[in-house]
């Protein structure tokens, strides 16, 4: 186990520093800079704009921004984001937080209802059932993510007013209610971003979780069960279920950078303060520093998603863990 | 800013708070109530210095007073056009070259401290030091210095008469407190907790700001010039601007300060949204650059043309375009400046549309369609230019295909080049362009056409004229117009240049588009000034039967 973690480890600094490099040359290589937006609105004078070019260093060869960006980095200092006007590190600790409430939330439920979904299908295999909830499941894993997002939207906060249109809590009442008061409110905001981005993964677990079971059922365990006597529902859930878990833990591992990708449009659609949100806007307004930390904070988690995947099968699995 | 300081400055605000509430909470008849609006856009500082974004400005005008308001008109040129504000009255002296403003005494911060002279003084030291960086700098350049002739009299020192001396004080340099910013290090205010959260001097106290997702502001019911008709404003943040309009289709915020397309729409069918429309300063053209992309230092091989660029202008319909992407939300500029300045002059002689003339013209100058494709050439380079817009524009885009098919119709072909605004902005500023369709929103005074017209603009480094148009004729205009010594001499000065500027066509000039906002029905809007629509909200109001259950918090919790 403990080589398990440490190759894991130095896998994600290798990683991160990849990314970190590919994102800073591909952030500054592109035409313009932080404050080329600003040009023709009238909010910055064009010596006000080559002052600050000049004050944060953007004149300067880019293989100099590099050199000083990895010193900066070194020192843990993530540097100074533009759009948010505050360090680097604090407009992260604000985000991160948020996005894995959502996408914490979203995992679950999408794990819950994956299982589920694909218990019923392989217990009712071919039936009208396991079609039609298949076909259902892959309507949803087939939409594009923001299209779904605006969709639930329109439907469930404008059309039919049941949800909060965006954000975590009412800007206005949430500051008036009290605790059970603000926890419903939170839970409201929650909602539909949350379902969102369930809906957009059950799919794939429910049929990676299906293919598992049936494999499962033809093992030689699950006859032996059956030769003893047990039921179909005893085999099902204490023999095939728990063994073909595994698998699906690992899949969940594997769609760590699926979901965060999703969460980037879902949290941007729902103004949810998170890392996706945080992502956007900083692409939108060229905010350099903040772009390449919301790179490697990604990285680090899709490793670490990684990483917590391979330990979760490890301890499912004695054989693994004895590697 | 130490904690000392901070600790005293949230006592008092307290107090006030408390002794404010009263009045608040018991709100009748039209004063009370809140007001959600809905930006797609988050402030980046609230303390006027440091500020580089629209969204700062509508916030920090609430909370700081100016010394002077421009009026609804817009009369920017000499200081008629400005009602008091924090200054009670001014003083010009015999030379003009100074003003001497003096404050009402009744003027209080937010923590209790009365305003005083200083302030004045700090709030112009602190845009003009250059250690603080202040984007605003370049607005203040034409004052001197500012003193304290006594502790209610700041004066205004110019280096040179011109009618936007008053105008420069008054709407460039906000006031802030003395007393709370005099120990902070200048190269370090933006980082000094004051720049998100102020204490100020105007209608509205800051009450708080969730990053990413809300600012507060509060009703200042003691304030020297009366208490604003609302009890509260939140500023609603959302990163997508479609979430940020469905919020206020939803009931959830109240005010959006510009809709388009399908979502007005959609605002106009929902029965409790009303769409106000009023004036913008954006105005919209089609500028050629007038040297060689590749070579700068030559003319360009097209548009080096006076004629060829009058008899292009010649052939587009520019009503008809205007009609078709913005029906009657749009109009065809007069020059290069919007109805909403008050300057603009109905009377500039205007190029025809005439396709035969322009058709005319072109043969005149040798280009011809030789070899029956249906594009001009000359001496084998055919008559054809690349056309840049940004994809983040609809509407240009749509103007982009219609210019595409009018030129095309007298032998132009135009080839549309649509670019993400970071590159195309890249390419403006390297001036590696053909022609492009920009969008201009200029400061409200008319000498703010040096910005984008002047060779001063086409020479300096970062400069906005991207077309490289250079005209001594125009600039000694605008220089000439800015320095006259009465607003009739300076309209009529002004109203040279544009028709220079017209007559040299460096650029079509397209489109002014009105600006159209959503607002609940139950809020009664008041002055939406085309630069701050915000102007008014002092005098925004909902009337009590029309309230929901937001409006009737009072000042409450929060201001505590």
């Amino acid at each position: 186990m403990r080589r398990l973690l440490a190759a894991r480890a130095a896998q994600a600094v290798a990683v991160v520093a990849i990314v970190a490099t590919i994102v800073f040359a591909l952030t500054h290589l592109a035409p313009g800079d932080p404050f080329a937006t600003a040009v023709g609105t009238g909010e910055l004078h064009p010596a006000q704009r080559e002052a600050l070019r000049v004050r944060y260093g953007f004149d300067r060869p880019i293989a100099e921004q590099y050199v000083m960006y990895l010193r900066n980095l070194a020192r843990g200092d993530l540097g100074w984001s533009f759009s948010r006007s505050r360090p680097v590190a604090a407009a992260l600790a604000a985000a991160v937080p948020n996005t894995l409430l959502l996408m914490g939330t979203a995992l679950l439920l999408s794990l819950a209802l994956g299982v589920a979904a694909g218990l019923l299908q392989a217990a009712r295999r071919d039936s009208a059932i396991d079609r039609g909830s298949g076909a259902i499941l892959l309507v949803f894993y087939s939409m594009p993510d923001f299209w779904l997002a605006l969709m639930m939207m329109l439907a469930f906060a404008y059309a039919l007013p049941i949800f909060p249109v965006s954000g975590m809590i009412d800007p206005v009442m949430h500051e008036y209610l009290g605790t059970w008061g603000r926890i419903v409110d939170r839970v409201r905001h929650l909602v539909l971003p949350a379902t969102t981005l369930t809906l957009l993964i059950t799919a794939a677990i429910a049929r990676h979780q299906r293919a598992a079971l049936l494999d499962a059922a033809r093992a030689d365990y699950t006859r032996t069960a059956r030769a003893k006597g047990l039921s179909g529902r005893a085999v099902l859930l204490r023999h095939t279920l728990r063994n073909s878990l595994g698998t699906t833990i690992t899949l969940v591992g594997l769609m760590f950078p699926a979901l965060l990708g999703g969460a980037v449009l879902v949290e941007t659609v729902f103004a949810w303060p998170g890392m996706g949100q945080l992502a956007t806007s900083a692409i939108t307004t060229r905010d350099y520093s903040l772009v390449t930390a919301a790179a490697i904070m990604s990285a680090v988690m899709t490793v670490l998603g990684s990483a917590i995947a391979d330990v979760l099968t490890a301890i499912a699995d004695p054989r693994l863990r004895e590697r | 800013m130490t904690t000392r300081r901070y600790a005293a400055a949230s006592l008092a605000l307290a107090f006030l708070a408390c002794s404010g509430d009263k009045r608040g909470s018991n709100a009748s008849g039209d004063v009370g109530g809140t007001v959600v609006i809905s930006l797609s856009g988050e402030p980046d500082f609230l303390m006027q210095p440091v500020i580089t974004t629209t969204a700062s400005k509508m916030v920090t005008d609430q909370i700081f007073e100016p010394l002077a308001e421009l009026k609804p008109e817009m009369n920017t040129m000499g200081d008629g056009g400005f009602a008091p504000r924090l200054a009670r009255h001014w003083t010009w002296s015999a030379d003009s070259l100074s003003i001497a403003f003096e404050l009402d005494p009744r003027a209080r911060w937010h923590d209790g401290v009365p305003v005083r002279a200083a302030d004045v003084k700090i709030g112009y030291d602190l845009l003009a030091d250059t250690s603080v960086h202040s984007p605003q700098a370049a607005n203040v350049t034409d004052i001197d210095s500012v003193t304290v002739r006594d502790s209610l009299t700041a004066v205004f020192w110019f280096h040179q008469r011109s009618l936007d001396q008053f105008f420069s004080a008054a709407y460039n340099v906000v006031p802030l407190p003395e007393h709370l910013l005099r120990n902070v290090k200048r190269s370090e205010l933006k980082s000094d907790p004051f720049a998100k959260h102020p204490v100020g001097n105007g209608p509205f106290r800051f009450v708080r700001w969730v990053p990413t997702q809300l600012i507060e502001i509060v009703a200042d019911t003691t304030h020297f010039s009366g208490r604003p008709k609302l009890d509260r404003i939140v500023y609603s943040f959302a990163a997508d601007p479609n979430t940020a309009v469905t919020r206020v289709l939803a009931g959830e915020a109240d005010f959006i300060e510009v809709i388009r397309g399908e979502q007005l729409a959609q605002a106009l069918k929902t029965p409790t949204l009303q769409a106000k429309v009023y004036g913008g300063l954006d105005y919209a053209f089609l500028q050629f650059n007038l040297r060689d992309p590749k070579r700068h230092a030559a003319p360009n091989a097209l548009f080096g043309d006076r004629t060829l660029r009058r008899a292009l202008a010649m052939a587009i319909d520019r009503p008809a375009m205007v009609k078709n992407v913005y029906d009657t939300l749009a109009a065809v500029p007069f020059g290069p400046a919007p109805r909403s300045l008050g300057i603009a002059d109905t009377n500039i002689r205007q190029l025809p549309y005439d396709t035969a003339a322009a058709n005319r013209t072109l043969d005149s100058l040798g280009w011809r369609d030789s070899n029956g494709d249906g594009i001009r050439d000359r001496r084998g380079i055919p008559l054809r230019f690349s056309l840049a817009t940004p994809s983040s524009s609809k509407p240009r885009q749509r103007m982009a295909v219609l210019l595409q098919e009018q030129l095309k119709r007298v032998g132009v072909d135009v080839v549309i080049d649509e670019l993400d605004l970071n590159t195309m902005v890249g390419k403006l500023m390297s001036r590696n362009f053909d022609a492009v369709l920009m969008s201009w929103h200029p400061d409200p005074t008319p000498s703010s056409i040096r910005q984008v017209w002047t060779t001063t603009a086409s020479r300096e480094k970062g400069g906005l004229n991207f077309g490289s148009y250079e005209s001594p004729v125009f600039d000694a205009q605008i220089d000439s117009a800015a320095s006259a010594h009465s607003v009739e001499q300076a309209r009529a000065l002004y109203h040279r240049a544009y028709q220079t500027l017209v007559d040299d066509e460096p650029a079509v000039m397209l489109y002014e588009p009105d600006l159209v906002a959503a607002a609940s029905k139950r809020i009664h809007l008041v002055n939406l000034r085309p630069d701050a629509w915000w102007a008014g909200i002092r005098e925004w109001s909902i009337p009590a039967d029309q309230r929901i259950e937001r409006d009737r918090l009072g000042l409450g919790r929060a201001a505590q």
